[in-house]
């Protein structure tokens, strides 16, 4: 098995440009979940300068794109437009690590390198994930449901580095 | 006594949380077998998940599926309207203490297809599939839950082949719609559930039965050489490469047309499918 490099959120900006294509992470600490209905939300109040209002730092932060039900979470395809479209414009709001499933695109993969940002897939793997979550909040946009803005505090989430330097693990 | 609705609600529960051995020791051997790290890593973290599942009796994934249901029924037994509504009411005790994922739209015809009904907060209002019926010899009145996820029902494929009095060509078609599917699917490592039949309702119909009855450890030379043939595309779990694409092939062949089209129902099944468990009532 691969050696895991142990990361805490928020991520600095020497921990994120040492990853390469292929490392396994850990992630420890509180990260964000969203996808497809409140992700274009978060870029929009980025744009507007009201993610404090809505209490909201993304400096260092991790984004994971998942639900969060009664049932758990779990990464939803990144690679969904509604998603994928989010990757440029909030790296550059200081996420440094979107979290998901699935194959991006070749410019995708690029404009996270220019912001020194990454992508990692995460299997889902529910139940273990369950084990490894030891608090959850709705910051965001509740009336979405399980597809609100939430806060998780994460002990120890594995995750598999899929684009890093421009490069991809589907290349 | 446990009433019919608790037994059903385990069951709903033990198929939404468990893998059976035979698919605990598929993963064993792939893990084993397997050369590209990356793809070990993303196998074993599979099944520690499974561990951790069924130790709280948790959800495997976070889309706990639909329940399809599949009851066998013996000679002597009998399927009364009141037991299909008990059944149906141990789907919901069931899903509610999974928890299922609240998944049910609300509101009519228009508002179930574009979802501008929102969705109700009760894991239980979700409705299963209509009820699959097969008279068995065995003296026996038996239930399986199926928990059939999102991913691979938009992967699955039901289509015609032209089989050109030819096995090989119904099973190169079949390798080809699973490479596609399996490498879109993103969840993977696969299973490859196939009916063939003389209707769609009845190639689908077929599928399920195999999903059923499927058994890692017991695979048809028809199964072995789609699961063969698919690995050989090097997709690998997550699509991150190696040998396990798939990890098995359940195939159920029915009664055929005489004719030169022969009616395939294919589903994509995901690391954790088939989600299954059964009771006898």
């Amino acid at each position: 098995m691969q050696k895991e490099i142990e990361l805490t959120t928020p991520l600095s900006e020497e921990s994120i440009s040492q990853l390469k294509v292929g490392d396994v992470v850990t992630i420890t600490g509180n990260i964000y979940t969203g996808r497809d209905a409140v992700l274009p939300k978060i870029v929009k109040a980025s744009q507007e300068g009201t993610l404090n209002d809505l209490g909201i730092d993304l400096q260092g932060s991790v984004i994971f794109h998942t639900a969060v039900s009664p049932a758990g979470v779990g990464p939803t395809s990144s690679n969904k437009v509604e998603i994928e479209c989010t990757f440029e414009p909030l790296s550059k709001a200081g996420v440094k690590m979107h979290l998901g499933k699935g194959a991006i695109s070749k410019e995708t993969v690029k404009a996270l390198s220019e912001q020194n940002a990454v992508f990692a897939i995460i299997p889902p793997v529910t139940a273990l994930l369950g084990s490894q979550t030891v608090e959850r909040e709705v910051i965001a946009f509740p009336e979405l449901g399980m597809e609100a803005f939430n806060r998780l505090k994460v002990v120890k989430y594995q995750a598999i580095i899929a684009a890093a330097k421009g490069e991809s693990i589907y290349d | 006594m446990i009433s019919i609705q608790e037994k059903v609600a385990d069951c709903l529960v033990r198929a939404g949380s468990t893998f059976r051995e035979d698919q605990k020791n598929a993963y064993r051997k792939a893990i084993a077998d397997e050369t590209n790290v990356q793809s070990c890593w993303v196998m074993q973290q599979v099944l520690d998940n499974a561990i951790v599942a069924e130790d709280r009796r948790s959800p495997l994934c976070d889309d706990t599926g639909i329940p399809h249901l599949f009851l066998e029924v013996g000679k002597k037994r009998s399927v009364t309207g009141e037991l299909l509504g008990q059944i149906k009411e141990g789907v919901a005790m069931g899903l509610r203490q999974l928890p299922g994922r609240p998944m049910a739209i609300k509101g009519d015809d228009y508002a179930r297809i574009d979802q501008s009904g929102g969705l109700d907060e009760d894991s239980g209002a979700l409705a299963p599939s209509p009820i699959l019926i097969k008279p068995v010899e065995e003296d026996v009145l038996r239930l399986t839950i199926l928990m059939l996820g999102g991913g691979p029902a938009i992967r699955g494929i039901t289509q015609r082949v032209f089989h050109k009095h030819s096995v090989d060509v119904v099973i190169e078609e079949i390798v080809n719609r699973a490479k596609e599917g399996v490498s879109k699917l993103g969840c993977s490592p696969c299973v490859l559930a196939v009916g063939i039949g003389r209707s769609q309702f009845e190639a689908t119909s077929l599928m399920m039965e195999a999903m059923v009855y499927g058994d890692f450890s017991k695979q048809s030379d028809f199964e072995k050489r789609i699961t063969e043939k698919v690995n050989e595309a090097n997709i690998g779990p997550l699509g991150l490469g190696g040998k396990h694409s798939v990890l098995a092939t359940f195939a159920k062949i029915g009664p055929q047309r005489a004719s030169g089209v022969r009616i395939v129902a294919l589903r994509p099944c995901c690391c954790f499918e088939p989600r299954r468990a059964t009771i006898e009532l």
